[in-house]
């Protein structure tokens, strides 16, 4: 893993970052009160299921929310606030210092342009460079990512590649501008497992490469533990846990935590073992209820947990869990 | 596991292929997408199938239950072949085959109740009269955890996916099904809502005496739900045999690449084993289809396809190379070298 | 074993699945469907009903001394066409004949059409086929041609201006029958109703139908209007109704005669086309929108 430098300040600093939505039934607040800070150089992942959040948090991030969304709190990247911009502004930022990957590399991608061309284009909209240039810089990107041949493919159109390396393409995109941080947002979901590994491997290799920091979001659980030197879980719109990725795995201390781990499939398992599972559903955002979100689903929650929402706190260096009655004994 | 003489279920040679039309309606090509497909599941088994994209594994799925009919081979189901037959002789003869599809929305009528749904296969099939049909419709519905007061009378689009999920059991289970074809059943699930269906699916198989066909691309998953696993590539079956053999001692190259790719594994990660691109279903590759990416392939690799064999006991392979050396392993003698798995 | 396996929660149900699937719902999109509904509810009321329950003077055998009377004249809001008949009265009854002939072809070309398309789109292969062919010969007859030979081979009348037009709306129903049919079928519940066991038939009806009635009942609901302009058209040539029972399309007609000198013999009924044929229009545009229909 690798050796994250805390010297120089985060480079992004999240602090307090809400997102509700206005629904019928009351506000849906899909992000609820979210603070970190990211590193350079640091590969974080932020796992979470569905509706818990994560991909929410980070496309506030990006300004990518519907313009019905109301966002507060504040997120600095390099001392520079991000929310609130206007989409002139956002825009410098994207592509130069942030840039986004998306799972679906087949949505995102024009399938009546050129690959090439699409990257290039990504090129020139942040650069003023020829287009010859531009043409250049797109080859030798498509030779950053590992697609062989590039000048050939260069000329292909997305619906004669793989999922790969469609998603190869993104990331050529997503790199065409140097960015200093890559959001990978479910990037490899949709991919085979052998795909998704090469993919995985492309991207630590690049951040080491470009010196580029990392952020995954992912449910994969078992992804997070392989790439990331910290992980953060969210539930419900909140972080409920937070260390780096042997801590976590090793001294797991918030039982939401310890269900997705134990509840997830694993080949040392012997055949027709029941999986350890834990009832009900994910809070109603509209309707969270009093005191810890998970409590209605956790097996060691007491009165305090029902009553008191537990802060997230430093309890350990290195490792903030919001929790009032952790695990004691972590067990990966 | 493994009881009495017959399998439920006998697939020999099946091919299955899709004509690829350029523009004006040309014959552009031909997805091979499966190729010669053998494999017996005996009642009560778990058979497995692990494939990634364009290995066919659900397009065998549905050519099993002949939507559409294979080009070739025969689906032998509880002794009669499915392939001869049509009409309602076809819907008696797949009576008590059901299937699961991975997108629980997409296989429930939108317009429905999940009462009907359910009730769906009774009505067809025309078991009971009304009452009973109601009787066994709140049965089936408990049996998978739903509560068919609350539920029974909601649209697809007022549940979640792990419960419309569990509708689609239900109706599977309605009619009594012997073997139940699960096209990647919890893939489009959260990973604790798929835990609990998964354990449904022990559970059922524990009550009911079920056998299930289960097609995942998730290897650590298949290998929990089954008894024996096959890994399919491209068309073809690569290896079969009981799932703790198969993930102990793999035999094909293309297994051991699997194994390597699966993210947070116990050990560091390993290097990736596996090379480039999965080639088109249009253009297998001569020989044995993963040649292009295995490094391990040579010449002969190329020349000549390889046949299944069995290297250990239900343990078989098509490889020429195997990943444990032929001469290591007992060699059954006589007909067992071509069995099928 | 494991504990029981609900993943209900005690707490409120009805938790929507994934909040993708938001209908458009709200006031704005209630008014667009209710305001162009109740102007034809009313319209229709007008015309159907109100002369049955009030006397409103005949609108054929007027006298010819009461010809050409102005709008707002005594006893006759809209005044009097050439002929002495009331104009209102000529409305109303004209409104009749529209909502016949449009509800007429519609619901022919609805029901065959419909069965049609979604047998082709069902079962393909040669019922698509043939089915198609037979489809394809009606849609390349031009209607108003068409309607020009049967009025003219036997006389112009209402039932001949029905069945003119619909053999211009069964393929038209008839293609967006197929091609939602076609949409739907390779939907996994299709597959799962097959695999239940159930039959062809029984699938059309509970599965497609349901499926497909958004798409088909907003079609029809623009083609109402359609129907309308044409069967105004028609008249307005004098193929159509006969003189002198009213139709819009003939009032049209005789009010052009006298355009510089009473233009509103032209552009009440002119109006009223125009009127009925845009809320059919915002109806249908507003349902779309409020079932989603693409």
């Amino acid at each position: 893993m690798n050796r994250v430098s805390t010297v120089g300040g985060p480079l992004l600093e999240v602090e307090n970052l809400t997102v509700s939505f206005p629904g019928r039934r009351g506000d849906l607040r899909a992000v609820n009160g979210v603070s970190y800070s990211l590193y350079p150089q640091q590969t974080l992942a932020i796992v979470g299921e569905s509706g818990s959040g994560k991909t929410v948090s980070c496309r506030a991030l990006m300004g990518l929310l519907p313009p019905a969304a109301v966002v507060a709190g504040s997120a600095r990247f390099q001392g520079a606030e991000l929310l609130g911009l206007t989409d002139d502004e956002m825009r410098r930022h994207r592509g130069t210092n942030i840039a986004m990957v998306f799972q679906d590399p087949s949505r995102s991608l024009n399938p009546t342009m050129k690959v090439g061309n699409q990257i290039a284009e990504a090129v020139r909209v942040h650069r003023r460079v020829s287009k010859a240039e531009a043409r250049e810089q797109a080859i030798e990107l498509l030779r950053l990512v590992h697609i062989p041949v590039p000048g050939q493919r260069f000329h292909e159109y997305p619906h004669q590649l793989s999922g790969g390396m469609r998603q190869r393409i993104m990331i050529a995109i997503a790199l065409a501008c140097r960015p200093k941080l890559l959001i990978a947002d479910e990037a490899t979901t949709a991919l085979d497992v052998t795909t998704q590994a090469q993919i995985m491997d492309l991207l630590l290799e690049l951040r080491a490469e470009l010196g580029m920091t990392l952020m995954l979001i992912s449910h994969d659980l078992g992804l997070a533990r392989s790439c990331a030197d910290e992980v953060i879980v969210m539930y419900a719109g909140q972080i409920v846990e937070q260390a780096s990725t042997p801590q976590l795995f090793t001294r797991v201390r918030m039982p939401y935590t310890q269900a997705l781990l134990e509840a997830i499939p694993r080949l040392e398992r012997p055949a027709h073992s029941p999986l350890p599972v834990i009832g009900g559903r994910p809070p109603d955002l509209s309707a969270l209820p009093a005191g810890c979100s998970f409590a209605p689903r956790c097996r060691r929650a007491a009165d305090d947990c029902r009553t008191t929402p537990p802060p997230l706190a430093e309890h350990e260096p290195g490792h903030r869990w919001a929790c009032w009655h952790p695990i004691d004994t972590g067990v990966a | 596991m493994t009881s009495g003489a017959e399998p439920l279920l006998s697939v020999r040679d099946l091919v299955q292929e899709f004509v690829v039309r350029d523009y004006g309606g040309v014959k552009g090509g031909v997805v091979n997408a499966v190729s010669g497909v053998s494999f017996n599941v005996w009642p009560g088994e778990t058979l497995g199938i692990v494939g990634e994209t364009g290995s066919g594994k659900s397009t065998l799925a549905r050519s099993v239950l002949q939507a559409p009919r294979p080009k070739k081979g025969t689906v032998t189901f509880r002794g009669t072949d499915l392939v001869t037959l049509s009409g309602s002789r076809l819907l008696q003869a797949r009576r008590h085959l059901q299937m699961v599809f991975q997108d629980p929305f997409g296989s429930l009528d939108p317009k429905w109740k999940v009462r009907d749904l359910v009730a769906e296969p009774l009505i067809a099939y025309r078991v009971g009269d009304r009452a009973a049909r109601r009787h066994r419709v709140d049965q089936v519905l408990e049996l998978v955890g739903l509560d068919p007061a609350a539920h029974g009378g909601r649209r697809p689009r007022e549940l979640s996916g792990g419960q419309a999920q569990r509708v689609a059991i239900a109706r599977a289970l309605a009619i009594e099904p012997a073997m139940i074809i699960c096209d990647e059943p919890v893939s489009s699930l959260d990973v604790l809502i798929q835990a609990q269906v998964l354990n449904l699916f022990e559970q059922l198989r524990a009550e009911l005496g079920l056998s299930y066909l289960f097609i995942a691309h998730d290897l650590a998953l298949v290998k929990q739900v089954s008894d024996r696993v096959a890994v399919m590539y491209l068309g073809k079956l690569a290896e079969v045999g009981p799932g703790e053999a198969v993930y102990r001692q793999p035999l094909h190259p293309y297994t051991r690449a699997l194994l390597d790719s699966v993210p947070g594994a116990a050990t560091a990660r390993a290097a990736t084993t596996i090379r480039g691109e999965p080639p088109s279903p249009i253009h297998p590759p001569s020989g044995c289809r993963f040649r292009t990416r295995c490094p391990r392939a040579e010449q002969r690799c190329a020349d000549e396809e390889p046949a299944m064999r069995e290297l250990a006991t239900g343990h078989s392979v098509a490889c020429h190379f195997p990943l444990v050396p032929v001469a290591e392993v007992t060699v059954r003698s006589e007909q067992k070298i071509g069995e099928t798995p | 074993m494991s504990a029981p396996l609900p993943d209900l929660l005690p707490a409120p149900d009805a938790t929507p699945a994934a909040p993708v699937r938001k209908k458009v719902r709200g006031r704005a999109s209630t008014l667009r469907i209710w305001i162009p509904a109740g102007f034809l509810i009313l319209l229709a009321f007008a015309c159907f009903i109100w002369p049955q329950i009030y006397p409103v003077p005949k609108p054929v055998g007027g006298s010819i001394l009461e010809a050409g009377l102005p709008p707002l004249s005594p006893g006759h809001i809209f005044g009097t066409d050439p002929n002495g008949n009331d104009v209102l009265s000529r409305i109303l009854y004209g409104g009749q004949v529209s909502f016949e002939v449009g509800f007429s072809v519609t619901a022919i070309g609805l029901v065959i059409g419909g069965l049609l398309g979604m047998a082709a789109g069902y079962w393909r292969g040669v019922t698509d086929t043939s089915i198609m062919r037979v489809l394809d010969v009606l849609i390349a007859f031009p209607a108003l041609v068409l309607a020009l030979a049967i009025a003219e081979g036997l006389g112009p009348s209402e039932p001949h201006v029905i069945w003119a037009l619909a053999i211009f709306s069964i393929p038209a129903f008839g293609r967006i029958a197929r091609s939602g049919t076609l949409a739907i079928r390779e939907q996994n519940y299709m597959l799962a109703a097959r695999l239940s066991g159930s039959r062809g038939r029984h699938i059309i009806l509970r599965h497609v139908i349901p499926n497909i009635l958004p798409q088909l009942m907003t079609f029809a609901l623009l083609g109402f209007g359609i129907v309308i302009i044409l069967e105004g058209a028609l008249s307005y040539l004098g193929l159509g109704i006969p003189l002198p029972e009213p139709s819009w399309g003939s009032m049209i007609a005789q009010g052009q005669q006298v355009l510089s000198a009473t233009p509103e013999q032209a552009l009440i009924p002119s109006a009223f086309l125009f009127a009925t044929v845009v809320a059919l229009n915002l109806l249908g545009d507003g349902l779309r929108e409020r079932w989603g229909v693409r």
